[in-house]
């Protein structure tokens, strides 16, 4: 399978905004470049606070850039004016935020179906897909629950759901298994990874967990810390579908571990 | 008393729990039956001039009420306090979302704003008056200027409380304007234009009684200062509880439409009523 | 974080010097158009309805310079502020009376909260009734307005002290008074102060309402008797004082309100 490029980054560099009075601040990303290809599930590491937010806030296009490029299929996107951002690229690209975001005034079901409500696209054959979503999360009895009545886990997955159900073909995820506790969390790892098998869309998944990157990525980049720019790039050939639970024992597992837990330091 | 947050408690505690609370349900009985007693009391020795004796409020007030003459000034005054309400409240809320993305005409506003709420509109009743005459359009008017000031500020309240991270969540997922307007700006902001209202709805009636007290001729404040100057205190004392009832109407109503407009929001019970 | 760096939620003026001119010239802009409209409103719709402005101000100057005006402003405010005095006595003192005697605030809390229903304007025909026609009725709404809220502050204030802060006080053998005084009384100022600004005006509207019921001296005297003489001018001239009264007192306030926050103490416990 060749790999075409859908997401292409290059140069990008990110400052912000000076405030008066203050030394101008420094750069948060300095010329990144990396490419995303099409179908491939791609994690980036990197600590806290490296900008991994601010580089997806970018690739979504609701955040502009000091410097460099953005192409997406091929088509260059604009991302230093502020006026000309089109966020979620018209819903080319979809985004799991670390914060779940949902409308506390819906319920489940109705957070689930809000972007096919915007998108003009709610009907019976996308609502039967909401409601398969909610079932195959593990959230079925739980469609007509407020945000404020569900655990934290159940959120995160109501979230993730969210933007699985109109189905974009790039998926930007910030951390979105990172508050929860362990055995959720693999077990979310598990569900997500079964659902990207079923459609194969183009996942960029950011997060600080070297384990999760590894168990989860066809490849992995590494962000240096601030100014963020690509540290490492690692293939990652553990045959799929993936065990997350026992992932660990695979041989290529430790050796990967080592080699990126080199390069974060 | 204060009731902080218990954790998790032994059956006995509950138990005694329970038992305080029919304490505290029976001492509040006692207290009512007490406060009744006092009145009889006062209204034999001072006489029914200077205080009309509980049984005879309640009787006057049942003939009122099957006459239909207290019901009559009841729904006047009603009338007034709704539409004087509605007058003032609808722009109130309207105004902020308009004017949500020019945040320099909001500060241009915000002075005038706070002193029209600062400033006391009940002075203005004998204005209206001598504009709209004793009729029910100066009452409408105040109370509509008094309800407009309280519900704007809950109102610009609700709208500057927008989560800027919902927006871009929704605009991620292709909302325009309006989606993002009617969606997430208008929800998020029903709680605090729902507290403006609670506010604002005794005030409405206050405003409509205190406007008929300075000048009319129909409503229940009229009944108030009639019934003074007539020296019939029962007669007072009629028209203040059906005033009271009103008030107390009012704010179930409002109670009734907040539990099941804001079912979603978490509820942290801040009442100062928790524990009774 | 990410909310302020997008360009694309509620926008905000920059540079904030330039914002600042606008407004500031835009609020001049606004008062003076208010002002013409208020002069155009007078000469189309004639001296019944909307007095002339100028008539208005030099009704002002004229009955100040008499001295009644003075009279009746003396009069309101010493009303109001005799009112304020007893309302706010009773309601700092009494919530702390009730705190010794928990029982007996159980059983009265319903009807003290039921009591904040009725419309304490509505029972001035009956104070008129019970106690004349001088100030005595007005200072009966004027204490009971005040009343109110400062109570109501307070009570929720004591409620809202950090035990642990009593337990502490208790444990090092400070005395009942000891308690109320130091732990207790700093914890509710700022409750208290935040229903002082709401009296406070309260209490003047109320002086000068209960003027328009009774009386034949003070703000609202003046405003009621213009008006049934169809004097607007003098209706006018009493409402533009009257405002104006209430809202140097709300900004006195607030100006003092915020220098005593400097030191307001850490509040564990007060709800967001």
């Amino acid at each position: 399978m060749a790999a075409v490029p859908v997401l292409e980054v290059r140069g990008l560099s990110k400052r912000f905004a000076e405030r008066r009075g203050r030394d101008p601040s420094s750069w948060v990303i300095k010329d990144l470049s990396f490419t995303v290809n099409d179908g491939e599930f791609l994690t980036i590491i990197g600590p806290s606070g490296s900008g991994k937010t601010t580089l997806l806030n970018m690739l979504a296009q609701i955040d502009t850039a000091s410097g460099g490029e953005l192409f997406f299929q091929s088509q260059a996107a604009p991302i230093d004016d502020p006026k000309s951002l089109k966020p979620g690229l018209s819903r080319k690209i979809g985004y799991v935020t670390q914060e779940d975001n949902l409308l506390p005034w819906r319920t489940t079901l109705q957070n689930v179906l809000f972007p096919l409500l915007v998108q003009r696209r709610l009907d019976s054959e996308t609502r039967a897909r909401a409601e398969s979503l909610i079932l195959a999360v593990g959230l079925a009895g739980f469609e007509n629950h407020y945000p404020h009545e569900l655990s934290g886990g159940m959120r995160k997955r109501a979230s993730l759901i969210r933007t699985l159900v109109y189905d974009p073909p790039v998926i930007l995820m910030d951390e979105p298994f990172g508050a929860l506790d362990a055995e959720t969390r693999a077990q979310l790892q598990d569900d997500l990874l079964r659902l990207w098998s079923l459609g194969r869309k183009t996942i960029v998944f950011v997060t600080h967990d070297i384990a999760e990157a590894i168990a989860l990525g066809d490849r992995t980049l590494v962000l240096s810390r601030s100014p963020a720019r690509i540290a490492g790039e690692h293939a990652n050939t553990i045959p799929r579908p993936r065990d997350i639970r026992g992932i660990m024992t695979h041989p290529q597992f430790a050796v990967l571990y080592q080699r990126i837990r080199g390069q974060v330091q | 008393m204060a009731t902080p947050q218990h954790t998790e408690s032994p059956p006995a505690a509950g138990q005694a729990r329970i038992a305080a609370s029919l304490r505290a349900r029976g001492d509040q009985l006692l207290v009512m039956v007490l406060l009744f007693a006092i009145w009889q009391g006062l209204s034999l020795a001072f006489g029914t001039y200077w205080i009309g004796s509980p049984w005879g409020v309640a009787a006057r007030l049942a003939r009122g009420v099957a006459s239909g003459e207290v019901l009559r000034h009841a729904s006047y005054t009603l009338l007034e306090a709704a539409a004087g309400f509605f007058i003032g409240a609808l722009p109130a809320i309207a105004l902020p979302f308009a004017l949500r993305r020019l945040p320099i005409l909001t500060a241009i506003l915000d002075p005038f704003m706070m002193g029209g709420y600062g400033a006391p509109k009940l002075a203005l009743a004998p204005l209206f008056i001598l504009w709209f005459g004793i009729g029910i359009e100066s009452k409408i008017a105040l109370v509509a200027i008094t309800v407009f000031f309280i519900v704007y500020f809950s109102a610009q309240a609700g709208v500057r409380a927008l989560d800027g991270r919902l927006v871009q969540m929704a605009q991620v997922m292709g909302a325009n304007e309006r989606d993002v307007a009617r969606h997430i700006v208008l929800p998020g902001a029903v709680p605090y234009i729902f507290t403006g209202i609670r506010i604002a709805m005794p005030y409405s009636i206050g405003g409509a009684v205190i406007a008929e007290l300075i000048s009319a001729n129909r409503g229940l404040g009229y009944l108030i200062q009639l019934a003074a100057m007539n020296f019939d205190t029962t007669g007072v004392f009629v028209a203040l509880t059906a005033t009271t009832c009103i008030v107390f109407l009012g704010n179930w109503s409002v109670s009734a439409v907040d539990r099941r407009l804001l079912r979603w929001r978490p509820r942290p019970d801040l009442d100062m009523q928790a524990g009774s | 974080m990410t909310s302020r760096e997008t360009a694309l939620a509620i926008p905000e003026p920059s540079p904030v010097w330039r914002g600042q001119f606008a407004i500031t010239a835009g609020r001049i802009g606004l008062a003076l158009a208010l002002l013409a409209a208020w002069k155009l409103g007078a000469d189309a719709v004639g001296p019944l309805y909307v007095a002339d402005p100028i008539g208005v101000f030099q009704r002002i100057l004229g009955d100040t310079l008499s001295g009644g005006l003075l009279r009746h402003v003396y009069v309101t405010l010493r009303l109001s502020a005799t009112g304020f005095a007893i309302g706010c006595a009773f309601g700092v003192a009494l919530p702390f009376l009730l705190r010794r005697m928990p029982r007996l605030t159980r059983a009265v809390e319903p009807y003290i909260m039921a009591s904040v229903g009725v419309p304490k304007y509505a029972l001035v025909p009956l104070f008129i009734l019970w106690f004349g026609i001088d100030d005595a009725p007005k200072l009966w709404l004027v204490g009971l307005l005040v009343f109110y809220p400062i109570f109501i502050a307070v009570f929720a204030g004591i409620r809202n002290v950090d035990r642990g802060l009593i337990s502490m006080a208790r444990v090092v053998g400070a005395s009942e008074a000891a308690i109320s005084r130091e732990v207790i009384w700093n914890s509710l100022l700022p409750f208290f102060f935040a229903a002082l600004k709401i009296a406070l005006p309260r209490a003047i509207s109320a002086a000068i309402i209960g003027e328009f019921l009774v009386g034949n001296e003070g703000l609202g005297y003046m405003i009621e008797y213009s008006r049934q003489n169809f004097d607007t001018t003098g209706v006018f001239a009493g409402v533009v004082v009257a405002m104006a009264l209430v809202l140097v007192i709300n900004a006195a306030l607030a100006r003092v309100d915020r220098r005593l926050n400097a030191w307001r103490p850490v509040e564990r416990h007060m709800e967001p």
